[in-house]
Order: structure tokens, then C-alpha cells, then sequence
């Protein structure tokens, strides 16, 4: 499968490095000279140096013979007219572009059913809003996302030192709890990724990653000792477009919210479109400020502004300040690692949510969506079983999975089964995978491979 | 530096390389000749030693290395198969010191063709086979091949294949480097197969046919016959040769291309144009010099001429003539095709057109400012702008070759060998060309070579054939700091 992927940012490089791993034949187009050195010296694609909305670059990256064009520049503008220019030299490859002013948000189906036809549009700061609002929700999770239109959800929590289950086998958890273990899928301790078997022990520390029914989950939470609490008061730091997103969502509910943002033009905006929610002119990493505004009453503090560091350092101030939870955005990846180093919990990427709804549009098969954890090492999917699929009509213990893949739920007419080895999966059941980056192309093969020949 | 996996995929190679030992043993088996012992211990040698750097060295998972361990790996790798590559000539009773066989070994791999047999016809016919064959695994690469179809290498493929294949403008003919390194292979494999049959039309025996196009191909240059080509003197067989090195001596993306229907692509290519332009023009003075003062018959000469120039320039080394005889602005001439070289990303050696031709133009654009002093210019090869970068690492790339051709002919002429014999001795091995003059001339070779420079010369091979950089590299003293 070919792919043109126009822009080599921080989302193109990180999806040319994901497809690369997985063996597809890979183009990358972008005019930064710096920018395309640095992906062909690391990843195993083609590079083309010219811009992604000239036919010329275009034809030269073999966009006739790509199935996919991904348009992930940082400008709108260019990602559309690569969509465009693609549209009248090869109308048949799929089109996806990412669109992120938000004045565009109700012509997504125009653009599909009409020219330039792009099949999918994204936003991730859309997605970006919907993760705080979910994070918000879940006490001490700090990874969350949804499958089956969110009757399951998997989670990732830090593990306390005083938790139940911390220090504890997985064999042994039953026993503990008095009741059915939750099914652990991965551990990830030290920055490696653990698929847990039964001897291996929970730690302190441990990110644990679990699958659980939308309705359990408060429940589940409770094994891993962490309680719900109810959000009333939020402080939000940076208006720009995730940040007036989000005011405007927490503007309807009872959530008493504050929003502090630097330039006097983006407030006055703001307190336009905003009815409820406070708008305060001034740095959110300013102390005085933020002592003013009772930083220390706060359920959370959200900083969302443009520049990473002053989030950081905004998100670390507000927590020694008092405030209960931050969550922070970021973009850089390679900041991912030392967060919980340094004491921040939660975190939200716009750039990893672009990454993994593009991925859930390439996969092959009838996977619905799929979603990387933190730090990419590893993906949940949820795919229709097809009939003619090799893992239907067997129990689950004799089809020869690889390893590092996990069969971790089967969706069958709303009920939802945690599989054990003797479950048997039924065709167009919906299953969870869990599998680490090596697996996914054999996971992917098994889901297609008898679709194709047949 | 992670040491283990470099040292663990160095056992794969030699591995994999010693079950190419193989072929030779089936050539010896159907000549029922005397090789078939020294190839037996060779291949359980070479491959139980792979196997155990490999078993010892497992275990640790690799995503992405290094541009440095990737020319770590391919360094280590291409010294490590010189020595087993040897093994066959040693054990075969060929040489009677060590260093000969090494000599004989790197100079087949790295596609040199600098020989110290002294009578070749004499060795049998699995040993000779081994010797063309080990120049054809060379000329595209063992690395490249390895890439193809090992599948372990994945991701670091492409740092092994930038250190073994370096080419100042980078060209990549699919988006995944394995795909890349198969179709170079297979487009190799069918002008070879292409080489044979005509030299099989002509009357050669099936089996100086594969030797040959095995050595024509690489531009290596090993010959089965003592008097190299000369043996056949057939022109006939000269053309067809001529024709086949020119083929190997010009950038084989561009036969990818001819092979898909774009007919006019070595037109297009300004370095082929440079190429063969440069070509026709050295052969027309080289022809005109030898007529008269060597060959009495104007076509006579051309003949001859034409075959030594193709034959220098794309660094083959095969003689039909003994141009150590030749005037001295020939001989000039053809000194000179020992630095030139073929075409980047042919599996010639020596500098590379692309390089000289880049360095003209820059040469040029320093003129072209001294007159316009507040001129903005750029220098563009193929209508391309080539970035600032590119430049520089050229210009790097020539002072280094330079200089390390000065340093070494005085370190070999202060070994007590000759003037003429010195220079031209580095400059025909570090230009992977095979022949020099004076001792090491077309009717000579290199066996008088005192022990040393034996050394010297296989490390100017292995520093020529993968261009500098990944070799001298290892001298730096960075290169070691943690």
C-alpha cells in the first residue's frame, strides 16, 4: 500500500514513521529542506523536496499510484489544495487532511460529497476537548479512550504507592478483590511496555492500562483506589482555539470555569462568545495573578497555550500552588517520557490524536478505530470479525496469535465478554485488540488476509 | 556505539556470505577439481563463526541504529568477509603467506581486480569461479543483497545501505530501502545474464563467460586467463565487453528507468552525458597518440584504445594491451581515468563523475563571482539546485581522496618501491582500477609488493570501494568518545 503524506511536522513524520514500521511504501513531500533530512535520515521512505500543493511534487511522489494522501501541513490552506490538485490528478486515492480553524467545522461533508473530495477531515482539537472533558471525568486516569461509541473505554492509570493492589501478583488479584480481576492489558514501567502474564506483579508507579464496560468503570477505578470526585471549579489556561473550545463547552455546564489569556484582543473575543466563564487579561504563569484567582480552590488547571514550556511550568506551578489536577498540553514527543518524572499527570497532544484517528483511517480490514497508547509503543483496535477471517469459529487458545497481541473484548449484540482462551469469536462480532507495534501488521493480516483471496 | 548488535549483525553477513560458497563448490564438483576440500573447511569456518558472533551477540532488539554504527557495521562487515573470503585461497595451497590470500580476497570484493597470482590459468577452476564471483557479490554490494532479502534488517537497512552505497545526491528508486536494493539487484542480475549470452554467442565456453561477465559487470576486472581479455583477442569479444563495462560504469537507476520504457534517460542524465561525452573524447586523443607510435593501423589503434580507456575509466582494470608501453600522454590519460571513476551509483570506483562534474561547476561559480561579485548563482545539475551541503561534503570528499592518495604512495615508496610504481599502485587500488605502471603494470602484478604495502593496499581498496567516509572514519578519534 502506498501512501503520500504532504507535510514532514511532527504529525507527518510521526505517521511516516509508524506506516514505515509496518512495511507500506511511504512518500513524504514538504519544501523545509531540515525538515526532510531529518526524515530520511530516520525513517525508511521516499522523501521529495518541493510543496505538497504543487501538481509537479504531486506527480513525482506517485500520488496516481497511492491509495492514500495524507495533508498534514500546518496550514489549512496548503492541506486543501494538496487535496484538491490530488482530486483532479488521481481521483481515486483516498483523501485526508487535517483542518484546524474551526470555521471549517460544518463543511467536513461538503468537502467530501463535493470537490476537493477528502474523505476524512481532521480536527484534533476537536478530539483534543473531548479527551479534557473525559480526563475531567475519571479520577486518575491519565489516558482514556473510547471504542464501541463509548460503551468501552480503556484507561490508563499511575499507580499509587498505597493502592490495594500495588506489589501484588495478577493471579493474586482475584483473591484480594474477592472479585474478578479487570482485564490488565498492559503495564508500562520505566518507559517499556509490559504485557502482563499472571505471575507478573503491579508496582508502584506501574501506568496501568485496563479495558472496562462504560459503566463499570467508576467501579474499577475503585480497585485501583481512586475515587471519583466531582469538578466544580476550573482554571484554563491559553485561549486559543483548544482553549476557546473548551470554554465554550464548560460554559453550559455547572462548572464554575476561568479562563486567563495574554492578548487583550483574544479575551475581548472571548468574553464576546462566552456568557458564564470568567475572562481574566494576564500570564497564566504569573503567581500573583494566579493567587488572586484562588489557584488553590481549583479542581483543575488546564493549560493549553501555544508554547509547551510556559504549560510545563504553568501546569507545575498551579499544582504546588494547591490546585488538585492539572492537565497539560503538549506537543513535543519527546517530553512524553518525563512527565511523570517531574510530577505532571495528565497530558493531552493534539499532534498524537491527529496521529491516531489518521491510523485508524489506513488500517486495512474493517478495524473501526484504533488508538496508540502513550509513547506509541502500542495500539488498541477494534475491528469487525469478518466470517471469512482466520480468528472466527475457533477458541481463542488455538489461533496462533503473535505475540504482544491481546484479544482483550468481543462486542456481541451489545453485550460486551471479556474473552478467556476458551471464548470463541462469532462472525461480525466486535473485538478489541490490544497489540504492540510489531504485532500490528500480522494483526492486520489476520483480520484481512482471507477477505483478500477469496 | 552499541557493540553487541553491530557485532550481531556482522555474524548474519558472514553467515549469509558463507553459504554463498556454496556456488563455488558446486563449480568444483562438476569439474571434479582439488578446491572442493579447502571450499568445504572454508564454508564450515566461515559459517560456524558467523553463527557464533550471531548467537553470541542475540538478544539485543534494535529499532533504528546510527548513521555511525550503520558504518560500523558495514567497515566491520566488509573487512570481516575479506578474511573469510580468503579462506578458500589459503587453504587452497594458493598462497603460501596469509596476506596474499587477504590481498586476492579484499581485491575481488571491493571489486579492484589487483592480482598477486602469478599464474592464473594454473589454479583450479572452483578457486577461479570463487574469485570472479566474490568481484560480482561485491559490485553491487553484499550489504545491498543482504538488505534484499534478509529480512531482519528492517529499519537500519537504510543507514547500512548509505554506508555502503554513498552517493552525493541520494536516490531512492522506491519508498522502502528493501525494495530499492531488490530492484538494483534484479536489474544487475539481468544485464549480467544479458553479458553472459553474448559472450556465449561468441564462442566462449560457458564457463569463462559467467567469470567474465562476473568481473565485467562489477567493473572488477579478474580475468581466468593470464593474459586477461588479450587471451581471446577476438573483436568480438572486445565490443561486447566495452559495451558491458560502460553499462556497469553508469548509474544504474538510470537502466531501472531504460528498463521501464524511458528510452531517453541516459540522455537526460547530465552526469551520463558527461560520462560518455568525456569517454569519446579521450578515446579520439588516446587513439590518435597510440597510432603510429605503437600500432601501425588507425583501427587497430582505436581498438585497443578504446578498450584500455572504458576499461580504466570505469575502474574494470582488464587489459588486451599492455599500456605501460603506451606514450606518455596516454598513459597520462589513463592515470587520469583512475580518479575519475564511473558515475555515481554505478558499481564503479574511483571519485565519480557526479563529484568531478560538481566540482567544475563549483570551480566555475567561484569565477563566475569573482567577475559579478554581488551575483547570486547557484550550482544546478539536471536543472536541480544542489543544496550547499552536498557541495561541501564533495569538495570534503575530494581533499580527503587526494590527500590520502599523497600519504600513501610516500608511505609505500618509503617501503623501498619505485616512483611511478607507488603512485600508481595506490591510485589504481584506492580507484578500485586493478592495474597500475611501471612494477605494477598490465603485464606485472602486485606480488612483488613488500608485506606492508600489501596492508596498505587492502585498506586503500576497502577505503576506496566504500568511498572514504565509512573507513577513514574509524581513525577519527570521535568516532571512540563516549
Amino acid at each position: 500500500m502506498k501512501v503520500v503524506i504532504v507535510g514532514a511536522g511532527e504529525v507527518g513524520f510521526h505517521v511516516a514513521s509508524r506506516l514505515a514500521h509496518e512495511n507500506k511504501d511511504v512518500v513524504v513531500i514538504d519544501k523545509d529542506s531540515d525538515a526532510i533530512r531529518r526524515i530520511s535520515d530516520n525513517i525508511d521512505v521516499q522523501v521529495i523536496l518541493g510543496s505538497g500543493s504543487s501538481p509537479v511534487s504531486l506527480e513525482d511522489a506517485g500520488i496516481k499510484e497511492a491509495e492514500i494522501l495524507l495533508a498534514v501541513t500546518n496550514s489549512d490552506e496548503t492541506n486543501l489544495v494538496a487535496c484538491l490538485v490530488a482530486n483532479i490528478i488521481s481521483p481515486y486515492t483516498k483523501k485526508l487532511a487535517r483542518i484546524r480553524n474551526a470555521d471549517f467545522d460544518k463543511y467536513h461533508d461538503i468537502f467530501r460529497d463535493h470537490a476537493p473530495h477528502i474523505d476524512t477531515l481532521i480536527n484534533p482539537e476537536i478530539e483534543v476537548v473531548k479527551t479534557i472533558d473525559r480526563l475531567m471525568n475519571m479520577p486518575g486516569a491519565v489516558d482514556v479512550g473510547k471504542f464501541a461509541n463509548g460503551s468501552i473505554k480503556f484507561i490508563g492509570i499511575n499507580l499509587d504507592k498505597e493502592a490495594r493492589l500495588a506489589g501484588s501478583r495478577l493471579h493474586e488479584i482475584p483473591a484480594i478483590l474477592g472479585k474478578p480481576s479487570p482485564l490488565i492489558a498492559a503495564v508500562i514501567r520505566d518507559e517499556e511496555l509490559i504485557i502482563p502474564s499472571g505471575d507478573d506483579r503491579l508496582m508502584p508507579g506501574d501506568l496501568v492500562y485496563f479495558i472496562s464496560e462504560e459503566d463499570k468503570i467508576m467501579d474499577t477505578l475503585r480497585i485501583f483506589d481512586k475515587y471519583a470526585e466531582p469538578v466544580k471549579r476550573v482554571l484554563i489556561v491559553g485561549g486559543g482555539r483548544i482553549g476557546s473550545r473548551l470554554a465554550t463547552l464548560l460554559d453550559d455546564k455547572p462548572v464554575y470555569t476561568k479562563i486567563i489569556e495574554k492578548n487583550p484582543d483574544i479575551c475581548a473575543k472571548l468574553a464576546e462568545k462566552l456568557n458564564k466563564v470568567v475572562v481574566l487579561h494576564g500570564d497564566g504563569s504569573d503567581q500573583g495573578l494566579l493567587n488572586e484567582e484562588n489557584v488553590q480552590e481549583m479542581d483543575f488547571v488546564i493549560t493549553l497555550t501555544n508554547d509547551e514550556e510556559i504549560n510545563i511550568l504553568g501546569s507545575l506551578l498551579a499544582k504546588r500552588m494547591g490546585a488538585r489536577k492539572t492537565i497539560t498540553k503538549i506537543s513535543k514527543f519527546s517530553y512524553f517520557p518525563l512527565m511523570t518524572m517531574i510530577g505532571i499527570e495528565q497530558v493531552v497532544s493534539p499532534r498524537l490524536s491527529a496521529i491516531n484517528t489518521i491510523l485508524q483511517h489506513i488500517r486495512r480490514g474493517k478495524v473501526l478505530s484504533s488508538i496508540s497508547i502513550k509513547g506509541e509503543q502500542a495500539e488498541f483496535m477494534e475491528a469487525v470479525a469478518l466470517e471469512t477471517s482466520e480468528i472466527v469459529g475457533k477458541p481463542l487458545k488455538n489461533i496462533s496469535f503473535p505475540k504482544g497481541a491481546l484479544v482483550t473484548s468481543i462486542i456481541r449484540n451489545d453485550n460486551i465478554i471479556i474473552p478467556s482462551g476458551d471464548s470463541i469469536i462469532e462472525p461480525d462480532d466486535r473485538i478489541i485488540i490490544f497489540a504492540t507495534r510489531q504485532a500490528i501488521p500480522k494483526i492486520e493480516k489476520i483480520l484481512t488476509v482471507k477477505l483478500e483471496y477469496f | 556505539m552499541r557493540w553487541r548488535y553491530i557485532l550481531n549483525v556482522v555474524g548474519i553477513l558472514t553467515l549469509f556470505f558463507g553459504l554463498t560458497m556454496l556456488f563455488p563448490i558446486a563449480v568444483g564438483l562438476y569439474y571434479k577439481d582439488q578446491s572442493v576440500i579447502p571450499f568445504l573447511k572454508s564454508i564450515g569456518i566461515t559459517t560456524f563463526a558467523g553463527l557464533l558472533l550471531y548467537l553470541c551477540f542475540r538478544g539485543s532488539r534494535v529499532e533504528t541504529i546510527t548513521q555511525r554504527e550503520g558504518m560500523a557495521i558495514v567497515s566491520i562487515g566488509w573487512t570481516t568477509i575479506g578474511i573469510f573470503g580468503a579462506l578458500p585461497f589459503y587453504l587452497g595451497g594458493e598462497f603460501i603467506t596469509f596476506v596474499d590470500a587477504f590481498f586476492e580476497s579484499v581485491s575481488g570484493v571491493t571489486t579492484t581486480g589487483a592480482s598477486v597470482l602469478t599464474n592464473i590459468e594454473a589454479v583450479s577452476k572452483g578457486l577461479l569461479f570463487w574469485r570472479s564471483f566474490i568481484q560480482w557479490l561485491g559490485g553491487m554490494g553484499i550489504i545491498v543483497l543482504s538488505i534484499a532479502i534478509l529480512p531482519f534488517l528492517g529499519v537500519g537497512g537504510m543507514q547500512l545501505y548509505k554506508a555502503e552505497v554513498p552517493s552525493p545526491i541520494p536516490d531512492k528508486l522506491r519508498p522502502r530501502i528493501k525494495d530499492t536494493a531488490m530492484l538494483l539487484w534484479k536489474v544487475y542480475a539481468l544485464i549480467s545474464l544479458l553479458g553472459a549470452t553474448l559472450l556465449m554467442i561468441g564462442g566462449m565456453s560457458p564457463y569463462d563467460a559467467l567469470c567474465h561477465t562476473f568481473t565485467t559487470m562489477p567493473t572488477g576486472g579478474f580475468s581466468t586467463k593470464n593474459a586477461s581479455i588479450a587471451h581471446f583477442d577476438s573483436v568480438y569479444f572486445d565490443s561486447v565487453i566495452i559495451i558491458f563495462m560502460l553499462l556497469a560504469g553508469i548509474n544504474f537507476s538510470l537502466h531501472y528507468q531504460m528498463l521501464r520504457g524511458k528510452t531517453l534517460a541516459f540522455w537526460k542524465d547530465s552526469e551520463c552525458r558527461f560520462f560518455l561525452g568525456t569517454i569519446i573524447l579521450l578515446i579520439v586523443v588516446v587513439t590518435f597518440n597510440i597510432h603510429g607510435a605503437v600500432y601501425e593501423n588507425i583501427s587497430q589503434a582505436f581498438r585497443y584504445g578504446a578498450f584500455q580507456v572504458v576499461s580504466i575509466i570505469t575502474t574494470t582494470g582488464y587489459a588486451t594491451a599492455d599500456f605501460d608501453q603506451w606514450p606518455a600522454m596516454s598513459k597520462l590519460i589513463l592515470l587520469l581515468c583512475m580518479f575519475m571513476g564511473a558515475s555515481a551509483g554505478s558499481t564503479g570506483g574511483g571519485m565519480k563523475f557526479l563529484r568531478v562534474m560538481l566540482y567544475f561547476k563549483y570551480c566555475y561559480k567561484e569565477l563566475f563571482s569573482l567577475i559579478h561579485p554581488r551575483s547570486v548563482t547557484h550550482i544546478k545539475i539536471g536543472g536541480k539546485v544542489v543544496p550547499e551541503d552536498v557541495t561541501r561534503s564533495v569538495l570534503g570528499f575530494l581533499g580527503l581522496y587526494m590527500g590520502l592518495f599523497a600519504l600513501c604512495s610516500i608511505v609505500l615508496a618509503g617501503m623501498g618501491v619505485d616512483f611511478v610504481t607507488s603512485f600508481t599502485a595506490v591510485a589504481a587500488t584506492i580507484g578500485n582500477v586493478g592495474p597500475g605502471f611501471a612494477n605494477v603494470g598490465p603485464a606485472l602484478n602486485y606480488a612483488q609488493m613488500p608485506y606492508l604495502g600489501k596492508w596498505l593496499l587492502i585498506w586503500c581498496m576497502l577505503l576506496g570501494r566504500l568511498e572514504i567516509y565509512t573507513i577513514i572514519i574509524f581513525l577519527v578519534p570521535e568516532f571512540w568518545r563516549k
